[in-house]
């Protein structure tokens, strides 16, 4: 079925991300100084996101993905 | 060991700095336990317009966060929303002029406690209602707080309210850092509780436009789940990998559209309301990237999903944070999305054709291509503030906007789309 | 995780460095309850001043482009003490040096920056450039502070105060090899070895530590090598080049491990009159060339 091939490749790509973890990939603490930048972060404009993820929820098929937690409203 | 000589001047200069930074007094106003942070303040309007009078939008939001020191946040935010303009209802261009009740739902037939309003359409126009009008007030309040040294927990609710939607949800999640904060592990749950009760009553799905059915409001499901993982690849690059998905159960319609149904020459012989699946299971991947380029950030993501209705869908958002040094920086944006139609999609429906189970024309459900240029400026202000304008251009273009049907030649079906996008933010730490 | 002749040790990473508090006591419940309460201030302070977290002070006003940052009274003294010190060394001591970091890469190589690029950050160094009257500090754009020159031996002398004030032991605190102890145990002085990575001679200095602080300062992992010449690590921010002729190692014991720090570091920035300064100041030193 197709969702199954689906989620076997989310599986894999997650496997292969947390393997990257266990290999010792990354940085040391005091190696960090450029992470720390708030442009780094992963949310660094949470308002914007969730004004454009409303925007695509209610012209296209596709929502979300990045995190949830909203509610629904009845544009869609 | 050396002979011990008497302390220098700068030595005893040295001594009583150290002993002045080490004293009580400064040790009394640095508070026990971690400080607490100050109150955070967004404060956003939103400007959305389409194209050929189709919907606006006005949107104020307001988000508030607290930190009440050890990391535990609450994050409150009020969003407000009022939309109007002209919203296609479903059908198709005709040949000949056609008339229709605002809302949809309501009847062409007038009927005894039931406020109706006609409008017609110019033969070769998009059929739009042109009255609509809609006011949302939602609202969302998080809250977060490390548990140990390497969790995080999250929890929040959300509700909202509009005069033919209501919505609940609420969501919690747990995050666990390891390998010296390198990469985390994320893993949440969501669930949301919806009513409709479309102006008019809802009508009953997949029944003739103009008969007037109509059933009591109904309610729809919505459960989630998210597991995903971010790992910091070099000292300037993070990547994270979500996967999601969500099950929804119930009244799945729009209540407000509805699909043409036409001859084998292409004349409108009438409307059917359209029907969905009252489940909907959907899946996603989602990829991105944070690459610091010197003083320059790059947002690299890319997100595949499918869903049980046969929609597939394809995103690619980049965006680039340019520092212009001094507190200023610009953002290009460029996103380029693609999706398939659901199985049930059609433009128009053939009256000698066998009557499906489920229908819609609704374009969101077609196969189209978008993308979405836009430049964002930002610049800091005192109380580590800051002012920010975003303009963007939203454009859609379907795949399938004609007809063979001699009856429908020439007859742009499913125009393009084009909106633009204005915001202005402003960004306080109070 | 107790030691022989009564001494309990509570280990824990704070600072990028492995720490530990001895006490010496026989409540093995008491002495995880201070380390308990020497790890959270460690990562307090961390967690308040280190340049590599976006919610410390010191990342607040790095990015603050120009507009006055309100800071609390700790904050305050730490940014009075550094004031101090830029005074008392002339200059030489001075927390908006960070940003000669970025043409300077110590990686044991030949590679020297252009003196044009270190010329070119000179204008964005200078204490004396910072606007600070307590409690608003305004660094003008493009100036950093970083405070990583004197937090950790602020942290160990805090932590032994908070540890002293709530129990009688005697104790020491020990961050990565700069400490602070309260009085001896009664067995007698501390034993303490300092370790001095890369050097032949008496890589392990053993001393003994009744009371007061200990901070060391090293040049030995981090410098360049060109034409025979050594560069430390050890800038000079008046010109934005290394001090010469730095000792490999410098060792002080004070009265407090903050002004032990101040004093190695001092030193260090005497580059070659490093051994006399310290004769000058008559406190305890133990070089290393």
């Amino acid at each position: 079925m197709r969702i199954q091939s689906f989620v076997r490749l989310a599986i894999l790509l997650s496997l292969m991300l947390g393997a990257c973890g266990c290999t010792a990939l990354g940085v040391k603490p005091w190696q960090r100084e450029i992470l720390a930048r708030p442009a780094m972060a992963l949310n660094v404009e949470p308002i914007d996101a969730a004004i454009d993820d409303h925007i695509y929820f209610s012209k296209e098929a596709a929502s979300g993905g990045r995190s949830f937690g909203g509610g629904g409203c009845g544009c869609n | 060991m050396q002979l011990k000589r008497p302390a220098s001047p700068l030595h005893l200069s040295l001594m009583a700095a150290s002993c002045a930074l080490l004293s009580d007094t400064a040790r009394a106003q640095a508070a026990p336990g971690a400080a607490e942070q100050p109150l955070q303040i967004d404060a956003d309007l939103l400007y959305y317009k389409e194209n050929a009078g189709r919907v606006q939008t006005i949107e104020p939001v307001v988000s508030l966060k607290k930190d009440f020191g050890d990391q535990r946040l609450l994050d409150g935010t009020l969003t407000l929303d009022t939309l109007s303009g002209a919203t296609p209802n479903g059908a198709i261009p005709a040949r000949t002029a056609q008339t229709f009740a605002s809302p949809s739902s309501t009847s062409l037939t007038p009927k005894p406690g039931y406020k109706t309003t006609l409008y017609t359409i110019a033969p070769g126009d998009l059929p739009q209602d042109p009255h609509f009008k809609e006011s949302r007030v939602a609202g969302d309040l998080d809250w977060s707080q490390p548990i140990g040294l390497d969790n995080t927990l999250s929890y929040g609710g959300h509700a909202s309210t509009e005069h033919d939607f209501d919505s609940v949800a609420a969501h919690a999640g747990l995050s666990h850092d390891f390998n010296e904060k390198n990469t985390t592990l994320s893993a949440g749950i969501n669930e949301e509780f919806d009513r409709i009760h479309a102006h008019g009553g809802n009508p009953v799905p997949g029944s003739d436009y103009a008969l007037y059915e109509k059933e009591p409001s109904q309610t729809k499901n919505i459960t989630g789940g998210l597991i995903g993982v971010a790992q910091v690849l070099r000292r300037n690059w993070l990547t994270e990998l979500n996967y999601t998905f969500d099950h929804s159960k119930g009244y799945l319609t729009d209540p407000y559209r509805i699909i043409s149904v036409v001859d084998d020459t292409g004349a409108v012989t009438g409307y059917r309301y359209e029907n969905r699946p009252d489940t909907r299971t959907r899946q996603s991947l989602y990829w991105v990237n944070k690459v610091a380029l010197g003083p320059t950030v790059l947002d690299l993501s890319y997100r595949r999903s499918k869903d049980s209705w046969g929609i597939g869908s394809d995103t690619v958002d980049a965006k680039l944070r340019i520092d212009l040094g001094t507190g200023m920086y610009l953002e290009p944006h460029a996103r380029w999305y693609h999706q398939s139609a659901a199985d049930f999609y059609n433009l128009y429906l053939i009256e000698t054709g066998p009557a499906p189970t489920y229908m819609s024309a609704d374009p969101r459900l077609a196969v189209f291509a978008a993308t979405t240029f836009g430049l964002k400026f930002g610049i800091a202000t005192s109380h580590n503030g800051e002012l920010s304008l975003r303009l963007e251009q939203y454009a859609q273009k379907p795949s399938d906007q004609s007809s063979s049907l001699p009856g429908l030649q020439g007859l742009d079906l499913n125009p393009n789309l084009k909106a633009i996008i204005v915001q202005l933010g402003w960004h306080l730490v109070y | 995780m107790p030691r022989e002749g009564g001494i309990v040790a509570v280990c824990f990473v704070a600072m990028a460095s492995p720490c530990e508090l001895l006490l010496e006591t026989a409540d093995a419940q008491a002495a995880h309850e201070m380390g308990r309460v020497a790890a959270q201030e460690a990562w307090r302070i961390e967690s308040k001043y280190s340049r590599y977290r976006p919610e410390s002070i010191v990342s607040v006003i790095n990015r603050s482009h120009g507009h006055a940052v309100v800071v609390d009274g700790e904050t305050a003294a730490l940014l009075d003490y550094a004031a101090q010190c830029h005074a008392l060394s002339q200059g030489r001591f001075d927390i908006t040096s960070g940003v000669l970091r970025r043409c300077w890469r110590f990686d044991g190589s030949d590679r020297l920056p252009e003196p044009t690029a270190v010329a070119a950050l000179l204008p964005l160094i200078g204490f004396e450039k910072v606007r600070w009257q307590a409690p608003r500090i305004t660094l003008p754009t493009g100036m950093e502070i970083d405070l990583g020159g004197i937090g950790k031996e602020y942290a160990v002398d805090r932590v032994l105060a908070l540890v002293a004030a709530r129990f009688t032991a005697a104790a020491l605190v020990n961050f990565g090899g700069d400490l602070a102890a309260n009085r001896a145990p009664g067995t007698g002085p501390w034993q303490v070895g300092v370790e001095r990575p890369g050097t032949e001679r008496e890589p392990r200095l053993l001393l003994e530590l009744s009371r007061g602080g200990l901070a060391t300062s090293g040049d030995t992992h981090r410098f360049l090598l060109r034409d025979g010449v050594r560069y430390g690590h050890i800038l000079d921010p008046r010109s934005g080049w290394p001090v010469r002729d730095t000792p490999r190692s410098v060792t002080v014991a004070a009265a407090s491990c903050v002004e032990a720090g101040i004093l190695a570091t001092f030193a260090m920035l005497q580059g070659g009159g490093a051994e006399s300064f310290l004769e000058e100041q008559g406190v305890r030193h133990w070089c290393l060339r």
